[in-house]
């Protein structure tokens, strides 16, 4: 039986041979093509500048959402609260470097995994956010589809830093997320007052970790350039 | 055990044998080619190939994918979203992070044919779809109409979170015209377009590209009308031009108004001289009598105050020691009034110092009053113009009597002393003048003309006589100037009649039958030579017979003294005046003038002049 199943894998192989050649004979590609180009692979440089730029773009959108939900939900008085007390930012316990000196002394190695936590850690709390949203009334359309569009472009922002890490690192990675479900809880169904509280806590502690992301990201970019000149 | 063996070694057996087999009609499948893939929003993408060759067999084509990293074999999850030979990814298959490794495969029941792989980077291959709601509408700057075109980028694109940015171009034509006008609009969604032609149909066409990839279909086109509208600079400009035209005009109808004046003041009419009464068109006729009738004026001799006017300088009789001296200046004038007879001829000789026969007759006159003293008794004074006529007439008589005689006319001309060059010119004026007036004879004056070097006294005498009397002294020249002219006439008519020894009566005007003499009275303080008749003096020989012999006052000469020699000559016969003719014999005319007793008067004159002794033949030794 497995040696049935080992030949009919083999001739797929046998079927597929040049199929095979074309990949074994990698072409280190530079240039920038439309349409069939010949590069079996992106560069370094593009991903790291898709990466950035998927994240700018991220960042962006999570603080038009966040003025929004602000406008909408929240009184002038509690808006000048923020993170005051009440709800810390779910993402305060992850070893992640917040001050300068921290970030200059980090490796690219733990760039790039600080990253990754961030944003591996954000996935779940937006999607949260997402049916949290719908239940309010008078939640307009477009907030409802930037933080749709925001959970979105996480995931895909993930896959990216995942496989930079493992163009830059050259090291396989583990997709299992952190364990965020014990970051996040769901109470149940809060108060309006509370819940609206909650969602712009989250909203707002989310807005500076895609900024805080961005920022790691620009700095690894940096640094590939020139090591001295970054701050 | 044993079928599956066999199954494996008949599968090999298939793939061995396959590319010998050779079927007539059926064959595997040609090699597809993928042919393009394209994203619209960079979320999706889809890919088509071209199938190969079907080989008489139903085909059958898979698409299979591999991501960069990784070597697991995908096949396309859709291959009818987009159509026939497609394969459709969707969003949860498309990553912005890793190249796909795409292939297609043909399949029919005789084999496999395998296409060559393609590599995909979404961000690449992303074409838009093109703007949508392309709105185009006229709008007015200033009364000058513009287009203003505005759009929305395709509904599937997000440009709005920035996750594709697109640029814009946009193309205008007008409708009939086959050339399009492209303009690129960068990110704006609105654009303007001016310089439009009013009254024109326009098309106007969107595309977009996102900054790495490729350009999308052009919009539909959207038609517009532009209204008509006028050109208002053109309209200035119209006014413009209406208005200079119209100054243009008048300037134009001044100019035709005022154009006489302005012809005179930009061309002034050359002045020319012109003799009162004097007539063109008889000239024509040749009746020269009535010409010179109708020259005469009656008002001749004009007043002293006309003479001033008319003359520029005074003359400037001058007496040398010499008589040869004499002689030649009164050759020199001869010739000189000689010459400038000949050239007028015509009445409108233009010259300015001229212009009056008088002033000519003067200067003639005082060269010849050195010589011509002893003839001035005989003679009678007539108008110029009466003389010039009768000259004209004795001329015309004897012209080949005074042939001969007339050569001595040179010479009688050229002893005359130049006083000056002034003078002198205007001796030769007056020389011209006289010549002119009397109208001689073209043998005559060709003579004189030829002969300049002759002189006889008896000629330039009276002519200068009357010249230089009737320029200076008109109060003088009054009683006188019948003497000068009869004393011209006279001398003509001596030399006629030194040929023939006959007095030409009818030629002369009774006016010649009394013949007065003038002597030189003295010079006034002007230099003018002042003559008073003299009758009956007794040292003038010869009372004034025409036929015979006369003595005739010449002018000798001027001294030093600024004194005028003035001499008589008594001629008894012609024949010895004959030699006269000639340059050379100054002793004959001299004979002959010397046949007179030379009375020397001694009158002084205060006159200026220049004798030229070579040309003078007769004088020196009289």
């Amino acid at each position: 039986m497995h040696m049935m199943r080992a030949i009919k894998q083999g001739q797929w192989a046998v079927l597929l041979w040049p199929y095979l050649l074309a990949i074994s004979i990698p072409l280190d590609c530079r240039d920038e093509q439309g349409g069939l180009s010949r590069c079996p692979s992106i560069s370094q440089e593009k991903l790291l500048d898709r990466v950035i730029q998927h994240a700018e773009l991220i960042y962006r959108v999570s603080e038009e959402s966040c003025s929004l939900f602000e406008e909408m939900f929240i009184p002038f008085p509690l808006q000048l609260q923020r993170n005051q007390a009440g709800y810390p930012c779910i993402t305060k316990a992850l070893p992640i470097p917040s001050s300068k000196s921290e970030i200059q002394q980090i490796s690219d190695k733990w760039l790039l995994h600080s990253v990754l936590m961030l944003v591996q850690s954000w996935i779940e709390p937006l999607v949260y956010l997402q049916t949290t949203l719908d239940r309010y009334d008078g939640v307009p359309d477009m907030l409802l589809n930037k933080t749709k569009w925001v959970s979105e472009k996480l995931i895909s922002l993930e896959q990216g830093v995942v496989v930079l890490i493992k163009k830059m690192l050259d090291e396989g990675m583990m997709t299992t997320t952190y364990s965020e479900q014990s970051l996040f809880q769901d109470d149940g169904q809060p108060e309006m007052l509370e819940s609206v509280m909650r969602d712009y806590t989250l909203l707002s502690c989310f807005k500076k970790d895609a900024h805080k992301m961005e920022i790691l990201l620009k700095l690894l970019k940096c640094r590939q350039n020139d090591i001295y000149s970054c701050a | 055990m044993m079928k599956k063996v066999l199954e494996v070694i008949l599968l090999l057996l298939l793939l061995v044998f396959t590319p010998h087999a050779k079927g007539t009609r059926y064959s595997p499948p040609g090699k597809p080619a993928l042919t393009r893939c394209r994203s619209p929003e960079k979320e999706t993408f889809t890919c088509w190939w071209e199938p190969g060759s079907d080989g008489g067999l139903p085909t059958t084509y898979a698409l299979y994918y591999r991501k960069e990293s990784s070597d697991t074999v995908y096949e396309c999850p859709d291959y009818h979203t987009a159509g026939e030979n497609s394969c459709f990814f969707n969003k949860n298959d498309t990553s912005i992070w890793v190249n796909y490794n795409i292939t297609v495969v043909a399949t029919n029941a005789l084999g496999s044919t395998f296409s060559d792989p393609v590599d995909i980077d979404v961000v690449y291959i992303v074409k838009p779809n093109p703007p949508e709601k392309v709105t185009v509408t006229v709008m007015e700057d200033k009364g000058w109409p513009f287009i203003r075109v505005s759009w929305e980028p395709p509904h599937k694109a997000d440009t709005r979170s920035g996750w594709i940015t697109l640029i814009y171009e946009i193309r205008v034509k007008l409708e009939e015209e086959n050339e399009w006008e492209m303009h690129l609009a960068g990110q704006q969604k609105m654009f303007n377009i001016f310089s439009l032609r009013s009254g024109g149909t326009y098309l106007v066409q969107v595309r977009c590209k996102p900054d790495h990839g490729f350009w999308s279909e052009w919009s539909s086109s959207s038609y517009v009308k532009v209204p008509d509208y006028f050109h208002r600079e053109k309209s200035v400009w119209i006014l413009i031009t209406v208005f200079c035209a119209f100054i243009f005009l008048i300037l134009t109808w001044l100019l035709h108004m005022n154009s006489h004046s302005l012809k005179h003041y930009i061309l002034p009419p050359v002045p020319g001289p012109k003799i009162k009464g004097f007539d063109k068109q008889l000239l024509k006729n040749g009746k020269s009598e009535e010409v010179f009738s109708a020259l005469v004026v009656s008002d001749f001799p004009p007043t002293s105050s006309n003479y001033e006017d008319l003359l520029v300088e005074y003359l400037e009789v001058y007496i040398p020691e010499e008589q040869e001296l004499m002689l030649e200046k009164s050759m020199d004038l001869d010739v000189s009034c000689l010459k400038s007879e000949g050239s007028t001829s015509d009445s409108d000789s233009g010259r300015g110092s001229c212009d009056s026969h008088t002033l000519l007759m003067h200067k003639c006159g005082v060269a010849k009053e050195e010589e011509r003293q002893a003839e001035e008794a005989r003679r009678h004074q007539k108008d110029w113009k009466e003389e010039a006529s009768t000259y004209a007439h004795a001329d015309m008589v004897s012209p080949d009597m005074s042939s001969g005689r007339v050569k001595t006319w040179p010479s009688v001309f050229s002893p005359l002393p130049r006083y000056s060059s002034n003078q002198q010119g205007s001796l030769e004026m007056a020389k011209q003048h006289y010549l002119s007036d009397s109208l001689f004879p073209p043998s005559s004056k060709s003579s004189y003309h030829t002969q300049p070097g002759h002189g006889t006294t008896e000629a330039l005498g009276p002519s200068y006589w009357e010249c230089g009397l009737s320029n200076k002294q008109p109060h003088l020249l009054h009683p006188e100037a019948q003497a000068q002219r009869q004393l011209q006439a006279h001398s003509h008519d001596n030399i006629s009649s030194i040929g023939r020894k006959q007095t030409p009566d009818g030629l002369h005007s009774p006016a010649l039958r009394s013949t007065e003499y003038v002597e030189v009275q003295r010079v006034n303080e002007e230099d003018m030579v002042l003559l008073q008749p003299v009758s009956g003096r007794g040292d003038m020989e010869g009372y004034p017979q025409m036929p015979h012999g006369e003595d005739y006052s010449k002018v000798k000469g001027v001294d030093r003294d600024n004194m005028l020699l003035l001499q008589r000559e008594v001629r008894e016969e012609t024949e010895n005046c004959d030699t006269l003719s000639t340059v050379t014999t100054t002793q004959k005319p001299t004979a002959c003038i010397h046949s007179a007793m030379p009375v020397q008067e001694e009158t002084v004159l205060g006159v200026n002049g220049y004798i030229d002794t070579a040309t003078i033949c007769t004088l020196p030794t009289c």
